[in-house]
């Protein structure tokens, strides 16, 4: 088999390949073909993200009790136990990045780790950044989603993608992000993180504002980026006080020091408490709300639905907007020993899903309803990592692939409808379209219930598991000091459980309104209102089985969480709860909402709308709050843009008219002299020999007339034959610096002829 | 003899000359007389020079003044051939003829009004082409009309 | 009435008289401008200190007299035959001149190369260049009155500087030398017979690379010269350049 080393170095490294190849070649040589090399370099990447997670998982699972059927097989495999015996986490160094001598002292790093207490004797430390990759569990875990999912998309790219004039561009960014996104998951370094972080963002605006022409696409992918910074800033000052804190940024155990997220400290649960913990966190999930458009910063997320569909499936639904979540749950030690950071993660998370989940409701974009229940789906996994428990980690992070599969797959559909309507994806403007589009219709129907959470698809069992998670937090906290948490948590609760229902309401309303109703189709759809290709339903086929039977498959034997548990820091710091036995009662729970949310979906959207319209006038103040998205985006104009912009006018009115009108004025005032003076310049000779001889008279004027002598009497002398001067030199004797010459004893040159 | 008395008014008279041969070739248009108007002020220069020689009884002077006749003379032949050249494209001797290296977009220095009413009036010297007899116009011939 | 004074009437009249004697629109005043500049030149002589003996006096003035006003009738008849012609007379005066400084050579050397040669080559082409006789141009002077003014100036500035007592050394280097060959009548400081003499050993001793290289350059001159006009005639009809012939 092949060393995990070399699995870890193949992963990025293909699709990065693929994409500069795409990038030299694919204008001039590839052409139409740029899709096969991508295709071939995501499936590389795939098949060696599901070896390595098949040793890294079988590794860590040596020895433990449990007798999952997935990976029985790989225990058994001769390679688990070499593996399990060295070092317990793969990882590979590829070069050395930077190398600061002495840039820091132990003090820093000994704070950390005695818990608060400065250490007396400080000893210069080096600072040095590897470029180092780790796996672990939950690297694998999502090296195999983001490989698979991206897999899918390039697929159904080629057939959403084939005509456009960006072909290659595309596959080309497609390639750059799923290197951008396997070396963020890899990479075992804060500072390493944040630059990848800082990539798929890249390709994030590369990729939202595609089709750069459109002026939404291109302002869409300015927020995007803008509202970005504003997270990755306080990311950065969270890696800042990580590192004046520990004085490392690596994750792993190095000879030098205890990596942050390393065995060693893990073990000695070496990590800092009180308010500095706090303050790392916090700054941390800033830049988790950033990425994964969490309240106040989710406003991005909406207006990326500019960019090309399969780009909505993979970057902003599947991948990079969980950079967040995995970012939180990789910290997890970190969160662990703060104590109140969670309570925020999760106040925010469930705050969020609640607040997307009511603009969902009465959007009508297909995809923005789509990308509104992204969002509110994330809120429900950070809801779910600011538990806090094992369970609760557990439960987000399978979210997170459920999730991941369900949302592509809703997106594809959206997308192959989209792609039928020529464009079109406003639901007002289409319905019926089931019997136009059968295999669209059945996937996308699958997709729905999956997201409503209906038992038995993947959605039902890892938000059952988040709701069971939240409802056990808040049974753990039930009484004495933790009372103010516990009620806290039981508000989430309910929270969730709304959500919950809201989920199935929107995405049935939105699944109603496109394939049910009357049958229209817009005229700009003209020849393409049909099925898609094969290239494009068969993605959404896989994606549809993945949707239904995922969430069994991992969630039977509690495999996932076993997975998870592997990872060296979740189990070890996290406090377990005993099962509780309401896991059936938060099951009943959320299936009757679920039924409930899709009924009256049903009851309103199927048939005549009347009922809705009255209902939306009776609310109409929430109704019209909801769909003007709660005015965040007018309200950030307003505050934040609107100041800035006006700044922004003043040093632009400055810079155009005061600066550059200095810097022109240089320019200018030699022209107009230049203008004056070319006028002499007429190739007459005789005038330039005029010019020659007046400013030589000025010239001997100026020497000679001050030696004149001062006639006695002034009043007589004309007074323009003698300047006035304040000490004239009588002429005849020099100026006292020459000395005077003798005439006399001059040698006579003539002498020699006489 | 007073020698200081000789130099000054040996100057004075080169200065003239150079003064004078300058307003000539300022003035004058005609690229002879500008031609000639460069002599006169050379040889203002050497009338200083031999008043300088004089006065310091020393050669030197009346050398550099053998070198500028030799110079002036290689000059007349270099310059007159140019003009020469220069009249044999423009078909006359107008130095503002020539003014083509001025800047661009600069408009030509034109000419003022011909004053023709003293063509008329004035009998003007003529000279006979080389080699040809002159035809004896009866009527120009009250006027003086050859040199 | 300071030096200063004489010399800025004598400026003033001058530029004045060249003026009106220069090429104008108008013929008239051209008898005014003749009065102007001999009257400068007449207060310029008295303004002159007188050099030596009579005779010695009366040949300086009489030919530094001519030697200006030919010059200045150089400068401002139309016709450029007058001009040439006053020219050489110009140069036969300053010969004189040469004659008077005690630089006989020269003098005679003045009288071959520029009245002998030079004038007379002046001539020949004007007869080829010219031959119609009086042009257009010939009548029109480029700024008279700007150039007049800047050359009083200039006159101005270079009398006032030479007459000034003390502008000059106040002594001959050899002026008590008279004993030692300088003739009494203040004719040349070097005796007649061996003027020429001296004259030939200097030149083609100290002088020999200056002879030489001006040797060269005359050759040169002389085939460049032959060049350009022969190309001149091989040379492409006369084209109508901008501007220049109205």
């Amino acid at each position: 088999m092949f060393e995990p080393q070399l699995l870890m170095r193949v992963i990025p490294a293909l699709p990065l390949a693929a994409a500069v190849a795409i990038a030299l070649l694919g204008p001039r040589v590839l052409k139409r073909s740029c899709h096969a090399l991508l295709v071939v370099a995501l499936l590389g990447s795939l098949v060696a993200s599901v070896l390595l997670a098949r040793q890294v998982l079988t590794a860590g699972a040596h020895g433990e009790d449990h007798a999952g059927k997935n990976h029985a097989a790989a225990a058994a495999s001769p390679e688990a136990d070499e593996h399990s015996t060295a070092a317990e986490i793969p990882q590979t160094t590829l070069w050395r990045w930077a190398a600061v001598e002495g840039a820091t002292s132990s003090s820093a790093a000994t704070y950390a780790s005695s818990g608060g207490e400065p250490f007396a004797e400080s000893q210069p430390l080096d600072f040095t950044i590897d470029i180092t990759l780790r796996a672990d569990a939950l690297t694998a875990i999502m090296l195999v989603m983001v490989t698979f999912v991206s897999l899918l998309v390039a697929i159904y790219s080629i057939g959403y993608m084939h005509d456009d004039r960006g072909y290659w561009r595309f596959f080309s960014y497609v390639g750059l992000f799923v290197f951008s996104m396997t070396m963020l998951v890899l990479s075992s370094n804060f500072l390493l993180l944040y630059v990848f972080w800082e990539a798929v963002g890249v390709c994030s605006y590369l990729l939202i504002g595609f089709w750069y022409e459109k002026p939404e696409a291109s302002a869409a992918g300015k927020k995007a980026f803008l509202v970005n910074r504003v997270g990755d800033f306080g990311f950065a000052l969270g890696i800042f006080l990580i590192w004046t804190l520990f004085g490392t940024l690596n994750f792993h155990d190095t000879s030098a020091i205890d990596g942050v997220l390393g065995l060693n400290r893990i073990e000695a649960a070496a990590y800092p408490a009180g308010i500095v913990a706090t303050a790392i966190c916090l700054l941390l999930f800033v830049g988790a709300c950033g990425k994964s458009a969490q309240f106040p910063l989710h406003v991005w997320l909406p207006d990326a639905m500019e960019g090309p569909t399969p780009v909505s499936a993979l970057i902003h639904a599947a991948t990079m907007v969980t950079a967040g979540i995995y970012m939180v749950a990789r910290c997890t030690p970190l969160f662990a020993a703060s104590g109140y950071a969670g309570y925020v993660v999760a106040g925010i998370g469930g705050f969020t899903a609640l607040l997307a989940g009511l603009i969902a409701v009465t959007q009508t974009d297909l995809k923005r309803v789509l990308a509104y229940s992204t969002v509110s789906q994330l809120g429900y996994m950070f809801l779910a990592l600011g538990v806090g428990s094992a369970a609760g980690i557990a439960a987000g992070m399978f979210h997170l692939i459920t999730h991941a599969f369900f949302k592509a797959l809703l997106f594809l559909g959206a997308g192959s409808v989209m792609h039928a309507m020529g464009g079109v994806i406003d639901m007002r403007r289409f319905g019926g379209l089931r019997r136009l589009m059968p295999v669209t219709h059945w996937t996308f129907l699958i997709g729905c219930l999956a997201l409503a959470g209906l038992f038995p698809l993947a959605g039902f069992w890892s938000k059952d598991a988040i709701l069971a998670a939240v409802y056990d937090e808040a049974a753990a906290h039930g009484t004495g000091d933790w009372e103010h948490a516990a009620t806290f948590f039981n508000y989430l609760f309910l929270v969730a459980s709304f959500t919950a229902f809201l989920t199935a309401f929107y995405t049935f309303r939105a699944f109603f309104r496109t394939f049910y109703g009357e049958e229209r189709i817009p005229p700009e759809a003209g020849h393409h209102a049909h099925e898609s290709p094969a290239v494009m339903t068969v993605p959404l086929m896989i994606l549809a089985v993945l949707a239904a039977v995922s969430g069994y498959l991992l969630h039977v034997n509690e495999t996932f969480a076993h997975w998870l548990a592997q990872t060296p820091g979740i189990p070890a710091v996290v406090h377990h709860e005993g099962h509780s036995s309401s896991h059936s009662f938060v099951a009943m729970l959320s299936t009757i909402l679920a039924v409930g949310g899709i009924g009256l979906a049903a009851y309103f959207y199927l048939g005549e709308l009347t009922q809705i319209d009255r209902i939306a006038r009776w609310l109409r103040p929430l109704y019209v709050a909801s769909y003007g998205k709660f005015w965040f985006d007018p309200l950030y104009q307003l505050l934040i843009v609107g100041p800035l912009w006006l700044l922004a006018q003043l040093a632009y009115f400055l810079d155009r008219y005061l600066i550059d009108g200095l810097v022109n004025l240089v320019g200018y005032l030699p022209r107009v002299f230049g203008g004056v003076l070319r006028r002499v310049q007429n190739g007459m000779l005789q005038l330039y020999v005029l010019g020659m001889i007046v400013a030589l008279l000025l010239l001997a004027a100026a020497v000679v007339l001050p030696r004149l002598p001062v006639p006695e009497k002034p009043a007589e002398s004309e007074a323009t034959s003698v300047q006035p001067s304040p000490a004239p030199i009588r002429v005849g004797h020099r100026p006292p610096t020459l000395p005077s010459p003798d005439h006399t004893s001059r040698p006579l040159r003539g002498e020699g002829v006489r | 003899m007073n020698e200081v008395a000789l130099l000054q008014n040996y100057l004075v008279v080169g200065g003239l000359l150079f003064a004078i041969g300058l307003v000539g070739f300022m003035t004058r248009r005609n690229t002879i007389v500008m031609f000639i108007a460069l002599e006169m002020m050379m040889q203002g220069v050497a009338v200083s020079l031999v008043a300088w020689s004089r006065f310091h009884n020393d050669f030197s002077g009346q050398m550099l003044v053998i070198m500028i006749i030799a110079v002036a003379a290689c000059e007349a032949a270099i310059a007159l051939s140019l003009i020469l050249m220069l009249a044999r494209r423009s078909s006359n001797l107008d130095i503002a003829f020539w003014q083509l290296l001025r800047e661009e977009g600069q408009e030509p220095t034109l000419d003022e009004e011909v004053p023709a009413a003293e063509i008329e009036h004035e009998p003007w010297p003529e000279l006979t082409p080389a080699g040809v007899e002159p035809e004896l116009d009866p009527e120009k011939v009250r006027y003086r009309s050859h040199v | 009435m300071t030096l200063a004074m004489w010399l800025a009437i004598f400026a003033t009249l001058y530029g004045l008289g060249m003026w009106l004697l220069l090429p104008r629109r108008i013929a008239a005043g051209r008898a005014a401008g003749a009065v102007l500049m001999t009257a400068a030149v007449a207060i310029l002589g008295t303004r002159l200190v007188p050099p030596g003996a009579l005779t010695t006096n009366i040949l300086f003035y009489a030919l530094a007299a001519v030697t200006v006003v030919s010059a200045v009738c150089a400068m401002t008849f139309r016709s450029p035959v007058y001009s040439a012609i006053f020219f050489a007379v110009s140069v036969l005066a300053t010969a004189g001149l040469f004659l008077v400084n005690g630089a006989q050579f020269l003098g005679v050397a003045m009288v071959v190369v520029y009245a002998g040669a030079i004038v007379v080559m002046f001539l020949f082409v004007l007869m080829l260049a010219q031959p119609e006789g009086l042009a257009f141009y010939d009548r029109l002077a480029f700024e008279p009155l700007l150039c007049s003014v800047s050359s009083g100036v200039l006159v101005f500035l270079l009398t006032i500087t030479l007459l000034t007592p003390g502008t000059l050394p106040s002594v001959a280097p050899l002026a008590e030398a008279g004993a030692d060959g300088r003739a009494a009548d203040g004719l040349p400081g070097v005796e007649a017979e061996a003027h020429v003499a001296a004259i030939g050993a200097r030149l083609f001793s100290e002088h020999l690379i200056s002879v030489q290289v001006v040797g060269v350059l005359l050759f040169v001159a002389l085939v460049a010269a032959a060049a350009i006009a022969s190309q001149s005639r091989r040379s492409p009809p006369p084209r109508t350049a901008e501007g220049g012939t109205a």
